[in-house]
């Protein structure tokens, strides 16, 4: 039984009230309130509502680095202008997400710290080599410190924030012009789609020959994962059949999927293959 | 898009022959569409009674185990609780079609929905947190979780009067097998297996149940058979039939789903009379998808043969029925499978046999088509597969087949009219079949798919990532009632008062597919009025006469022929009280927008409610009300399942065109094109409705439906596991309509509401044989099913070394590198 | 900072008009809506924002009602079906759902109509792609959805029909 609603107007305030025994931080309330609503997970003593807090909603480009505020909505991802300059791969997957009633609500900082090895903003996020910031309450006031995207994700629902540390900010370099980038999700059914499988990839090439390579996907392992290896039979490499061929193998088994209610394991690998190879061969007409 | 040539405003159209305005054929927006587009409509959720509890079931959740105790002392002594029933605190009186259903479960649960006990509570929190504190001890037996393993020797018994775990067989045949197989120059046999699949009725379940101060129950239902319900309540419930009375508020879907006395129903009733107050329950989506019935899943086995000409010779069917660890009337859903194996085509010899097996699984029950898609999808894939053994086109071999009118089919069903043809050819014509539906195509794509037999990758040089393709399938049902009980009929009582407002008490049972509307339609039409003149009620079983209930794609025609026969007789009596006012001959008068008008020259002479006031004021001092009970004239099916059960047919034919992703296996549904034997559009813009909404619910039953349900279990209940179709599937549709006049129906019309869903699975199963040469035999056809078959497909063609270079030299239908094949 | 205990009283605005609620913290808006406030316009058909049915307007954007906090609406303005038009002065909207056969049960219209009028609030001449998506989190499980998305352009071209 929820007892305590605290309507957060500062980062401060928002670090107080998460030290109560019970409380939980309450952004879009999109995946909460499902689980509370089928008893699938307890509902905490406080609520702690974070959206009221200014810093938390806005996009900035400074200093060549855009910040995104955790409370930022997916419907403003999808149609903000830095986003779809810098990142197009993630307003496309914000695009993607539920639909519009949900993508009014839900945050990013919710899908990341929600935690699903579904989360469709965390592929293109690893892709973006994202750091995020997190706030707590230290000594001397507010204490800080960043997470690197990469070192975010621990488990399903698991994240690297210790209790009492609140995501603030999520910060990333714009991709290059003249980079390839592509994100793709697939489902059973186009509309309102919780992804079977997702993938992600951002190329930088001279001359054809593939100099920078991120790969990321989502849905396929306990985590939204990146590609080292696929990413490694790309680098320094033209797109050629036979360097595709490889890439997708290398991708098919790095990733560690499961089977569940919505695909089999075999089916997600074969599907990661499907979209990369697609991207790919993609990115060699260019 | 559909175009027609009504008039907007009035919804009336000129008839061709009379110049005369009619109503029939024209486009009626639902009466009681602007109060639900307001939100003002009260549905079952939105009632409150005045000191009204909250009811909450607590289910067994193991699929079989025997009870060893409850313990009710904890939520007993909770804040707010009024009432915790057991059996203990019951009289428990079997019920269900097979008898072995009780409102709360006894000795042992047989599948996890079974009902253990039940809380009334101040609020729904208090009573759902009061279901979470009774503990109830268990002993687990070994569960049944599919009829193979219900069937084996040795096998758990889970009914202690069913030994053999097969509560029903049923056992068809017309004809001699033999001989039929004798006669047919190709047999073709397979096995096809139909899922779970849910209503998902947008509002949920529920009911509310109050006792009167004189002993009397009143009931907040749902149900689709509000007389038969009344009967059946009576004995679970003890309470006399003729004290029960049953309102029935506008619902949120029913589809088949309440047809059935599901056993919250009498446990709300116990509830209330356990605290003396109403008690009202209400599922979550979550109990909708775990505690109301599915659709049967099926497996079928169909064997089938024709000449060499392409005419059919026999087909013989073993189905076996997962009927889970109740049964429902879904059991029955044979009879109906039944006629589509026997009179959906001429066939001279057809044998079936079915087992109803039961499992430890959850149940089924009725959904729109009652056993005819699993039967369609079966039939109509294999006729493909025919067709395709044969070298013959599949609108060929159907032509060839097809009922006629004026036939007696081998179940004994006279088709008085039947469009079976005309449906076959304009849903090709219109899909256009004869360029898109390319025999070619197949083999070609099937060929391509790998790059050679070791790698498991379609070559993009043979073939592109997406192939198109079409298919088409036809659908046989009852479009008259269908008379399984004594009585197939529906009662009417019509009053027109003094200010020529029409007050029609229908039997029928609105559920939102448009009923209320085409009878006030019917009734406009025969009393010269506005339809905004006719009232109709049908929502008090205290009110209004019987019927047998909303089932069978029955009311239209049923309730239709007897709420127009109710107003002939009510326009017999106006036109004589007219020519008595008028001083006319009543002959020369006739009726029109309201006013009695002179039938030679349609000149208004007087308003009806002036005509009506004459009668009351003066002459004979009467009111016009009426009534009529019709009776379809139909018979009951012997013991051999033979028999007219209905008074006229429907038939239609669906032509889908598909778009099959070769490396994924996503099947997406182009464009649909259906042409449905309807007898006669009444409303229009409510049939189309119905055909467009029964296709949504077929391309979801085709391609993304499952309740999926393993060691007894359910794996997805919530609508983000269990997919609908949105509006990001629906494809292209074009709809016809066959008007075919049978003299059986009001105006000439059939009932249609179940017929659209019924052949949208095989048309697209036909569809993507056609785009990539594979069979499918399973639903859903999930990508990743079509994909494992596209790979089958391809291994069986490595072995058979086909020689691919001179296919694809052959073929001028070869594709550029990331084109798609379109005919 | 606000900071309540067990009930908190929280006011916003509901169809223009300002209601004052008393609230359990963890009391849902739809719940607040229908139980609180008997606008039982808004349906509740899942209570997980897998449908759509319970979709109104939080400060101008479509949401799903059963997934926002009635606590949080506090100063918001809020705009359920009951808000957008009544019985004999219909919303165009309204009215194109009714003269184009959009609805059936009718349970998920008012979810639906709110989720177009949003769509429309935005875009005043969607092509009929961006109604599919506009629509693509409501269900319907009668009528296919063809009317209704003619309902919804119908409306947006000015008319009552879509022909």
């Amino acid at each position: 039984m929820t007892k305590t609603y605290v309507a957060a107007q500062t980062v401060e305030e928002a670090v107080r009230a998460l030290s109560q025994t019970g409380a939980t931080i309450f952004a879009g309330g999109t995946d909460l309130m499902p689980r509370w609503f089928r008893n699938l997970v307890p509902k905490p003593t406080a609520v702690v509502d974070i959206k009221g807090v200014e810093q938390l909603r806005s996009i900035k480009l400074a200093d060549g680095d855009v910040s995104v505020g955790a409370c930022v909505l997916m419907s403003e991802l999808e149609t903000h202008s830095i986003i779809r300059a810098a990142a197009p791969i993630l307003a496309e997957a914000a695009a993607r997400i539920a639909c519009p009633q949900i993508r009014n609500r839900a945050t990013v900082g919710g899908n990341l710290c929600n935690a699903s090895p579904a989360a469709d903003a965390a592929v293109p996020l690893l892709l973006l080599d994202a750091v995020l910031d997190v706030a707590s309450s230290g000594s001397k006031g507010l204490a800080t410190r960043e997470i690197p995207i990469a070192e975010f994700f621990r488990g399903p629902g698991s994240t690297a924030l210790r209790p009492g540390e609140v995501l603030t900010c999520i910060r990333f370099k714009p991709l290059p012009t003249g980079s390839f980038c592509a994100w793709d999700k697939f489902g059973t059914r186009p509309a309102m789609e919780i992804a079977v499988a997702s993938v992600g990839v951002v190329l930088h090439r001279v001359e054809g020959r593939v100099v920078g390579a991120r790969v990321a996907y989502g849905s396929v392992a306990p985590i939204p994962l990146r590609g080292h290896q696929a990413e490694s039979a790309l680098i320094g490499r033209l797109l050629s059949d036979e360097v595709v061929d490889l890439c997708v193998t290398a991708a098919r088994k790095e990733i560690s999927p499961i089977t569940d209610v919505r695909a089999s394991e075999g089916y997600r690998r074969e599907i990661v293959g499907v979209l990369l190879r697609r991207m790919l061969e993609n990115a060699a007409g260019f | 898009m559909i175009k027609t040539a009504v008039d907007a405003g009035a919804g009336s159209i000129t008839g061709r022959k009379t110049g005369k305005k009619t109503l029939i054929g024209g486009r009626i927006p639902k009466l009681d569409a602007p109060e639900k587009v307001a939100g003002l409509t009260r549905y079952l959720e939105d009632i409150k009674l005045p000191r009204m509890l909250y009811g909450k079931i607590l289910f067994a959740d193991r699929p079989h185990a025997r009870i060893v105790g409850i313990d009710t002392a904890a939520a007993k002594a909770m804040h707010g609780v009024r009432a915790v029933l057991t059996t203990a605190d019951i009289e428990l009186v079997p019920f269900g079609f097979g008898g072995d259903n009780t409102a709360l479960k006894t000795g042992k649960v047989t599948c996890i929905r079974d009902e253990v006990a039940a809380v009334a509570a101040d609020t729904p929190e208090i009573a759902a947190a009061a279901i979470l504190v009774i503990k109830v001890i268990y002993e687990d037996l070994p569960a049944v979780t599919s009829p193979e393993e219900a069937l084996a020797d040795g096998a758990p018994v889970i009914h202690k009067k069913t030994p053999d775990n097969v509560p029903f067989r049923f056992d068809y045949l017309h004809g001699d097998i033999e001989q039929g197989i004798r006669e047919s120059d190709v047999i073709v046999e397979d096995t096809y297996t139909l899922q779970r699949a849910a209503h998902c009725c947008l509002g949920r379940a529920g009911i509310i149940a109050r006792f009167e101060a004189d002993g009397r129950l009143t009931l907040h239902s749902l149900t689709q058979v509000p007389f038969s319900y009344k009967h059946d309540l009576s004995r679970i419930v003890g309470v006399p039939p003729e004290k029960i009375r049953v309102l029935q508020p506008p619902i949120g879907g029913a589809f088949g789903s309440k047809l059935d006395i599901h056993p919250f129903e009498p446990i709300c009733i116990f509830l209330a009379r356990a605290t003396g107050r109403p008690v009202q329950i209400v599922f979550t989506r979550e109990e909708e998808f775990l505690a109301t019935p599915t659709r049967q899943p099926m497996v079928i086995h169909l064997k089938s043969g024709a000449r060499k000409d392409g005419t059919f010779t026999f087909r013989d069917v073993r189905m076996t029925l997962d009927n889970g660890g109740r049964t429902s009337w879904g059991a029955t859903t044979p009879w109906i499978s039944m006629r589509t194996f026997s009179s959906l085509y001429r066939v001279p010899h057809v044998r079936q046999h079915v087992d109803v097996v039961y499992t430890n699984n959850i149940y089924a029950c009725a959904f729109r088509g009652y056993g005819n898609p699993q039967a369609t999808f079966a039939l109509e894939s294999q006729i493909d597969q025919l067709a395709d053994r044969l070298g013959m086109d599949p609108l060929e071999i159907r032509l060839k087949n097809a009922q006629e009118p004026g036939e007696t089919t081998g179940q004994g069903m006279v088709l008085g009219t039947c469009g079976l043809a005309e449906c076959l050819k304009t849903a090709a014509r219109n899909a256009g079949w004869d360029v898109k539906h390319s025999p070619l195509r197949k083999t070609l794509v099937r060929d391509a798919l790998v790059r050679d037999s070791n790698t498991l990758v379609r070559d993009s040089n043979l073939a592109p990532a997406r192939v198109c393709g079409m298919g088409m399938a036809s659908l046989f049902h009852v479009g008259g009632g269908a008379k399984i009980q004594r009585s197939d009929g529906c009662g009417t009582m019509l009053k027109i008062d003094d200010f020529g407002g029409v007050t029609v008490q229908t039997g029928a049972s609105e559920i939102g597919q448009g009923s209320e509307t085409v009878i006030a339609q019917i009734v406009a039409e025969e009393l010269g009025l506005p339809v905004s003149n006719i009232r109709v009620l049908n929502s008090d079983s205290d009110f209004k006469p019987w019927d047998v209930g909303v089932h069978a794609s029955r009311t239209t025609f049923i309730a239709g022929n007897s709420a127009q026969r109710a107003a002939r007789e009510a326009r017999g009596k106006l036109m004589e009280g007219a020519g008595r006012h008028l001083h006319r001959n009543p002959d020369e008068l006739d009726l029109a927008d309201g006013n009695v008008t002179d039938r030679a020259t349609g000149e208004p002479l007087e308003s009806i409610g002036k005509i009506v006031r004459s009668m009351h004021f003066g002459g004979k001092h009467e009111m016009i009300m009426t009534s009529h009970f019709y009776e379809p004239p139909s018979e009951m099916p012997d013991q051999d399942h033979k028999g007219n059960v209905s008074a006229c047919y429907a038939f239609g034919t669906h032509v889908a065109e598909v778009e099959v992703d070769l490396d994924t296996g996503v099947v997406r549904v182009l464009g649909i094109s259906a042409a449905h034997d309807v007898g006669r559009v009444i409303n229009r813009m409510g049939i189309e409705g119905q055909i467009e909404g029964g296709i949504a619910q077929g391309i979801g039953y085709a391609l993304y439906e499952e309740v999926k349900v393993q060691g007894g279990r359910v794996l997805n209940p919530t609508f983000t596991d269990y997919k609908l179709v949105t509006t990001r599937e629906v494809p292209e549709l074009k709809i016809e309509f066959i008007e075919t006049h049978d003299p059986a129906g009001p105006h000439g019309a059939k009932g249609v509401a179940e017929a659209p869903l019924v052949p949208v699975a095989p048309a697209i199963a036909n569809a993507i044989f056609n785009a990539t040469g594979v069979r499918i035999t399973e639903l859903p056809m999930t990508p990743e099913r079509v994909l494992a078959k596209l790979r089958e497909a391809r291994k069986t063609l490595v072995r058979e070394t086909l020689v691919r270079e001179t296919l694809v030299r052959d073929s001028n239908l070869a594709p550029g590198r990331g084109g798609d094949i379109h005919g | 900072m606000r900071q309540v205990s067990d009930t908190i009283d929280v006011a916003f605005t509901v169809n223009g008009e300002t209601v004052h609620l008393s609230v359990s913290p963890d009391t849902s808006l739809v719940d607040a809506l229908r139980d609180d406030l008997e606008l039982t316009g808004t349906k509740q058909g899942c209570g997980e924002g897998e449908c759509g049915a319970c979709s109104v307007l939080l400060n101008g954007k479509v949401v799903n009602s059963c997934l926002v906090l009635a606590v949080e609406c506090a100063g918001a303005e809020v705009l359920t079906i009951e808000g957008l038009g009544r019985m004999g002065k219909l919303h165009p909207l309204q009215d194109a759902f009714v003269q184009n056969g959009a609805v059936q049960c009718g349970f998920c219209t008012p979810g639906m109509v709110m989720a177009a009028y949003a769509l429309l609030q935005e875009n005043p001449s969607p092509s009929e792609a961006d109604v599919r998506r506009a629509l693509e989190g409501n269900l319907c499980r009668c009528t296919g959805y063809r009317k209704i998305i003619d309902a919804v352009m119908a409306a947006a071209n000015g008319g009552p029909r879509h022909d």
